[in-house]
């Protein structure tokens, strides 16, 4: 990587009156592997790199973005955007961000079992083993890693090299018994080398899940009504990402993001107000080693900190870039993030998840005299301010007196975000964290996540 | 420079090979609450290369052109082909050359200098106009030169111009309206058309009340329609039938309803329209569905093989891909419905079985009841829960106004118009926690 040309971009842009400017050079290097049926499709391997260079003219902002990496072609392109933002003025916001700390700091994750020493039939054979295991219809897999290493700067004293290398891994599963009919996906990924995917468990994993499957094909009931619900860690996450992670972000408070990924139905003055019952603490934290969503410094230099989007029930923070801590009168908390070099850093979540509390599992459970158990999910969605979201049991129980009985079929919540909060009375101790490509932006930007929490019992909830 | 990269890995031992550049020009103007915030130019120059050898298939991205770079990547990649398996479904790329004839209403070379920021000024003028208060949305712009070549005699190139404008306007929080304007040439964006619409659904769409569940006869606007035929036009890839993600798996034959879904690969003015597939076969107008009868999937050269068919010249080297969907069906005033609903957007849609066709979605903007053929109140809360098998036999009718449409979620290319389908069902939040 010659960051000569990040320095050579920077100070052409400050010769063109910019009065910030940052560039942030990426390269990618990776491969990935796919089987279909069992079958290996195109694998391949890729190396990409490039530089885009973020500014503010006369107030306004402009990006350049390139992966022809000669100081002729930055020129070009920055020369271009230069245009672009002038004419933009006409209209243009008045761009500017909260203070910055100078940073000078390198950081490289640590492999156990390097990503380019791993021999690609070896990683085949990761797949084709997992690919043994499941017996169904029809099953798509797939394996990927890659390092991505990024040099930021900007005029502003910040200087910050890193070097992340993640694995992931996907399944989609489809299962049929006479007539009926059952789908299954999870994504798991870890920061690190191919030392992750011990942790994952995935024989023990896919041999339950695809027994618990085929039992809820053929023995599954409905329920309705309303009735407490435990949900497991998965559909924990999936609601803290969507209902407790995405509407504290602080662009889509201000509406930045209204055309694309939407709004939000928190807003700024609402901080301190209660959301949920007390046991509801939400985090999103990307200091935590070896997680998919970790990150030392964000896409604007910007050490990532842990945030408190909702402690103990009431609305506490929210996840800001510079500009939108600007706004709102605070310092940003490190929460922007590029998917990559030609991308603008957005606010974005790293690992989002509930803090654990004191109960067992089998102690929520216990205290449910009718209800369903929730264990993972397969449909979900939820309206574009984060109110009106909808969880359908993949696999799923009823509870009758305490205990777990049969397996439940579709078991729809469908429900707004105060209600859900709200009817949380009491929250398990088994934190358990799941991994995701979180979409934001136009260009649609996925960026690596995790989501997750403890299991939490809901009282007197419609089930559907 | 890619002929030299084919000739290099046909010598190194490569069986197939293909060889793709895309240089690219991208401009993007977002523009939030009135106010330009970001302008993005992009440039990009990526070549792309596909590998068979003896049923072992590979692939990578050269970064760097040089002679040097060029060898270690190719060096690399015979190398980690070898360490591959064979893919028993492989039966090899398509065979030219071929004769290719242009595509009207592809390329426009005004696009390349377009003052975007002008027009964005204007759109949000006309929408702010028509009652909003806050408009939002980017203006985006793009130039591609396409070059590809294969080891069976393709040597073909393309030049694509596209402009997409979506804006979003609101007037409150539960108020807003959404269009967006896609066109290839200059003269068919209609950033004003799509702006005043965005504005009007968002007046129109003041003090929204709760919606109830049920089922409804419901209008879907063309940008709420394009979101649910994305996934119908993914349906007919044989990639998502042979992977189990296709509710169109065993239905060649079968009526689906009463439609006719046209995957028009020449479409003029078409986004997803080029002159050639991945494969370097020349793309096609392929009747995907007619009259309600599912006619074929969409096939590269290996897949319709599989199916002993001919390729519909939609590959995808993984996978066959949509070119553009073309929706058509008996025409009429959609909105003359007694008791319905008139869904202007939807986002998140979501599958709980892509098989079976369980699936819901959630729109987003401007929703309205729809009583004795009037569009009425406005409502919110709301989410179609429902069966894809279901709504693709509920279509009735079509609006008499074609739009070409694309939307954020929604990135297939769609020539669609209103749509009414019946007995759409409704589901909400109960009541109780809203």
């Amino acid at each position: 990587m010659d960051t000569d040309l990040a320095g050579f971009a920077i100070k052409h842009l400050q010769g063109k009156g910019a009065s910030y400017v940052e560039a942030r050079m990426e390269s990618h290097e990776g491969s990935g592997f796919v089987l279909k049926n069992g079958n290996p499709e195109v694998s391949g391997f890729d190396e990409s790199s490039g530089i885009g260079i973020r500014f503010i003219l006369n107030g306004n902002m402009g990006f350049a973005t390139t992966n022809k990496l000669s100081k002729n072609e930055i020129r070009d392109v920055v020369e271009r955007a230069l245009r672009l933002t002038r004419s933009g003025s006409k209209i243009g916001e008045n761009i500017s961000f909260s203070d910055s700390k100078e940073v000078n700091d390198k950081f490289k994750v640590v492999q156990k079992q390097n990503i380019l020493n791993v021999d690609p039939s070896e990683k085949l054979k990761i797949i084709k083993d997992v690919d043994k295991l499941v017996k169904t219809d029809s099953k798509y897999i797939s394996l990927s890693d890659n390092i991505i290493r990024k040099f930021y700067v900007n005029s502003e004293g910040v200087n910050v090299y890193s070097e992340i290398p993640r694995v992931g891994m996907f399944y989609f599963l489809n299962l049929s018994q006479n007539g009926k009919g059952v789908q299954r996906w999870l994504q798991h990924g870890g920061v690190g080398g191919y030392e992750c995917i011990k942790s994952w468990d995935l024989d023990e994993e896919l041999l339950r899940e695809i027994k618990e499957l085929k039992r809820n094909m053929k023995e599954g009931v409905k329920a309705n009504g309303v009735m407490d619900v435990v949900c497991a860690p998965e559909i924990t996450g999936i609601a803290v990402h969507e209902a407790a992670g995405h509407p504290y972000e602080a662009d889509r408070i201000a509406g930045r993001e209204a055309a694309q990924a939407g709004e939000s139905f928190i807003k700024e003055s609402m901080v301190g107000e209660r959301i949920g019952s007390d046991c509801v603490t939400v985090v999103d934290d990307p200091s935590l080693e070896g997680s998919y969503g970790f990150y030392k410094f964000d896409d604007e230099g910007v050490k990532g900190k842990r945030k408190v989007m909702i402690e103990n029930g009431k609305i506490k923070e929210f996840m800001h870039d510079r500009s939108t801590s600007r706004q709102m009168g605070v310092m940003s908390n490190g929460a922007a993030r590029a998917c990559n070099y030609n991308m603008e850093p957005l606010v974005r979540m790293s690992n989002t998840f509930m803090l654990p509390g004191k109960y067992s599992e089998e102690e929520l459970v216990e205290g449910v005299k009718k209800g369903v158990y929730i264990k993972s999910f397969m449909e979900w969605n939820i309206d574009d301010k984060r109110f009106n979201q909808k969880y359908t049991g993949s696999e799923a129980y009823l509870i009758e007196n305490g205990q777990i009985t049969k397996p439940v079929k579709n078991a729809v919540l469908e429900i707004t975000t105060p209600k859900l909060y709200q009817s949380i009375d009491a929250v398990g101790d088994n934190l358990q964290l799941f991994a995701g490509n979180c979409g934001k932006g136009d260009p649609i930007q996925g960026i690596p996540v995790l989501m997750g929490g403890p299991s939490i019992r809901l009282r007197k909830v419609r089930v559907i | 420079m890619i002929d030299k990269i084919k000739d290099m890995l046909l010598k190194g031992g490569a069986d197939d090979v293909v060889v793709t550049r895309v240089e690219s020009e991208n401009t993007q103007v977002k523009f939030v609450n009135n106010k330009i915030v970001n302008n993005t130019v992009d440039s990009s120059n990526i070549v792309d290369v596909f590998v068979a050898k003896n049923g072992r298939l590979g692939s990578t991205t050269i970064k760097d052109v040089s002679e040097k770079s060029v060898k270690k990547a190719i060096d690399s990649l015979m190398s980690f082909i070898g360490k591959m398996e064979r893919n028993k479904d492989y039966r090899g790329i398509a065979k030219g050359p071929f004769k290719y004839s242009p595509i009207e209403e592809s390329y426009d070379k005004r696009v390349e200098d377009l003052d975007t920021a002008d027009l964005v000024a204007k759109g949000v003028n006309v929408s702010l106009d028509e009652g909003a208060k806050r408009v939002s949305g980017i203006m985006e712009t793009s130039c591609s030169d396409v070059s590809l070549v294969s080891s069976n005699g393709v040597d073909v190139s393309d030049k694509k111009s596209s402009i997409y404008y979506s804006v979003r306007a609101l007037v409150d929080d539960d108020s807003s309206g959404h269009m967006n304007s896609c066109s290839c040439v200059l003269d068919k964006l209609d950033v004003e058309g799509a702006s005043k619409k965005a504005g009007g659904i968002a007046s129109l769409s003041k003090n929204p009340v709760e919606g109830k569940e049920g089922k409804y006869d419901v209008v879907f606007s063309p940008l709420a329609f394009t979101s649910i035929l994305n996934f119908i036009g993914e349906a007919a890839s044989s990639f998502s039938v042979e992977s189990g993600m296709s509710f169109l798996d065993k239905g060649i034959g079968k009526k689906f309803g009463n439609f006719t879904l046209v995957d028009d690969g020449r479409l003029a003015n078409g986004f997803g329209s080029l002159k050639f597939d991945e494969e370097g076969r020349p793309t096609q107008t392929t009747k995907v569905i007619e009259d309600g009868v599912l006619k074929t999937y969409l096939h590269n050269t290996s897949s319709a093989s599989r199916y002993n068919v001919e390729p519909t010249g939609n590959a995808g080297l993984i996978y066959p891909r949509v070119t553009n969907n073309v929706l058509s069906g008996e025409k009429g005033n959609v909105f003359d419905v007694k008791d319905g609903l008139y869904i202007t957007n939807v986002w998140y849609t979501r599958f709980q079985n892509y098989a079976s066709g369980e699936f819901s979605t959630i729109p987003r903007d401007g929703i309205f009841l729809i009583k004795n053929g009037e569009i009425g109140q406005s409502v919110k809360n709301i989410r179609v829960s429902d069966n894809m098998l279901e709504v693709m036999k509920n279509i009735v009718l079509m609006g008499k106004e074609k739009v070409h449409m694309k939307s954020w979620e929604a990135e297939d290319s769609c020539l669609l118009s209103d749509v009414l389908v019946k007995n759409v069902n409704i589901s909400k939040p109960s009541e109780d926690d809203t």
